[in-house]
């Protein structure tokens, strides 16, 4: 076959295949993790260019990624993927770039990069535990930071304890996404009502409401899809705002239902 | 005034931290990103009282916050979204989308409309802040390039 024989020929190992699937498996682990869509495509691209002498072209949007190199006298090689599930990890947006710097300076070999990549896609770095020390503790600062007392820091802090609980547990269960924020903020919803009318009715409900859905409010994905917008990624873009437009939404519904619930109850 | 700047800024601080590990933030990187967020929420409390608009507050506050992720970034060889996306964060328009949101749920059609402006008008301030800083630094770096390349010995070039 031309094909394998070719292959076998290049030097150290790399032949085309092994190259896009590196690409294409550095910008999905990107765009899984909520990396902007110019950064995916350059590192896509940078990777790619590792082909001398061959035309490469990559597209991502928000939900998919194409990765196509043209091989004179040759079929082309083309790899899509499907983007399911997205999610911002920094982490692994640090670690791929970390493998494309080295692998394009010559430090890393095109085995050794599937490898860490691999790694980079099961690595978790904090445990449940200390997750939930992040929606308490998003919950309780952010009240404070938009203006309220302690009593709203408190109120904030316990709705996030919940809001913690219901978050890792229906995640464990695998439900999706909508679910999980929907209860989530109903669970936060509940709890701050619960605080403000029978416990603390000195406290502010709306503002603990604010404070302790931080966690789950779409507000960096919103800005990331204006971004995208003006960077001319217009597909993506309208993309990402549709995501977090459903997102609220399902903060919304949640919020919504923990209302009506107390104001059949109160009598409202 | 100036005790509820600090505690706001402290908490600024401890937010991000916080919301560091919902994000998955590297370690080695959790106490800069605070830094970053608690700079960002100073900046924005007193742009905000000196001009009484959240609008001017998010764009000033994105600018040093870029300007800051961009100098980090190349300290501790990071990406720059890393501090970016922690800075910020205490800005980012997310109560207005959620109240957006639930508004058009709760067909209160004016004050929607109200929020979704909102939403775009902060959103739109913070993406074109960090819009201006990345040029800024891109042609900041074009020329550290073009200027190390037209003086290779290291003596030549600029006169006098």
């Amino acid at each position: 076959m031309n094909t394998s024989l070719r292959e076998k020929t290049e030097p150290d190992g790399v032949n085309d295949k092994l190259l896009v699937e590196t690409a294409v498996e550095a910008g999905e682990i990107m765009l899984v993790s909520g990396a902007e869509i110019y950064r995916v495509e350059d590192t896509v691209g940078r990777i790619l260019s590792l082909a001398p002498g061959r035309k490469s072209e990559n597209v991502a949007l928000g939900t998919s990624l194409i990765v196509t190199l043209d091989r004179p006298g040759d079929e082309s090689l083309t790899i899509m993927r499907r983007i399911r599930n997205r999610s911002t990890n920094l982490n692994r947006v640090c670690q791929v770039n970390e493998v494309s710097r080295r692998l394009c300076a010559g430090e890393m070999s095109f085995k050794e990069a599937q490898k860490s990549l691999r790694e980079i896609k099961q690595g978790i770095q904090y445990h449940s535990r200390t997750r939930a020390v992040g929606y308490i503790g998003v919950s309780a600062f952010f009240a404070l930071l938009l203006g309220g007392t302690w009593r709203e820091g408190l109120g904030a802090g316990l709705s996030g304890v919940l809001l913690a609980a219901v978050c890792l547990l229906t995640a464990k269960a695998r439900l999706n996404d909508f679910c999980i924020n929907a209860l989530g903020a109903f669970a936060v919803g509940v709890t701050a009502l619960a605080i403000e009318t029978w416990v603390m009715p000195s406290m502010n409900g709306n503002a603990v409401i604010t404070g302790a859905i931080m966690p789950l409010v779409p507000g960096v994905t919103f800005t990331t899809s204006i971004r995208d917008i003006l960077n001319g990624d217009y597909a993506s873009g309208t993309n990402r705002m549709m995501e977090a437009l459903v997102v609220a939404l399902s903060v919304a519904v949640g919020i919504g239902t923990a209302m009506s619930m107390f104001s059949n109850l109160t009598g409202g | 005034m100036g005790i509820q700047i600090m505690v706001q800024t402290i908490s600024a601080f401890l937010a991000v931290v916080c919301f560091g590990l919902l994000l998955e933030m590297p370690k080695r990187y959790l106490l800069d990103a605070g830094v970053v967020g608690g700079a960002a929420w100073l900046v924005y409390l007193l742009t905000a009282q000196w001009t009484g608009s959240n609008i001017m507050a998010a764009f000033a506050s994105t600018l040093v916050v870029a300007c800051i992720s961009h100098v980090f970034a190349r300290l501790f060889k990071a990406p720059v979204t890393v501090f970016l996306v922690a800075g910020i964060l205490p800005a980012v328009p997310g109560a207005s989308i959620y109240r957006c949101v639930f508004y058009v749920i709760r067909s209160g059609s004016s004050l929607a409309t109200f929020y979704f402006v909102e939403t775009l008008q902060i959103a739109g301030a913070i993406a074109i802040a960090i819009f201006i800083m990345d040029s800024i630094f891109r042609l900041i770096q074009d020329n550290e390039k073009r200027w190390k390349k037209s003086r290779p010995d290291g003596n030549s070039g600029t006169p006098g």
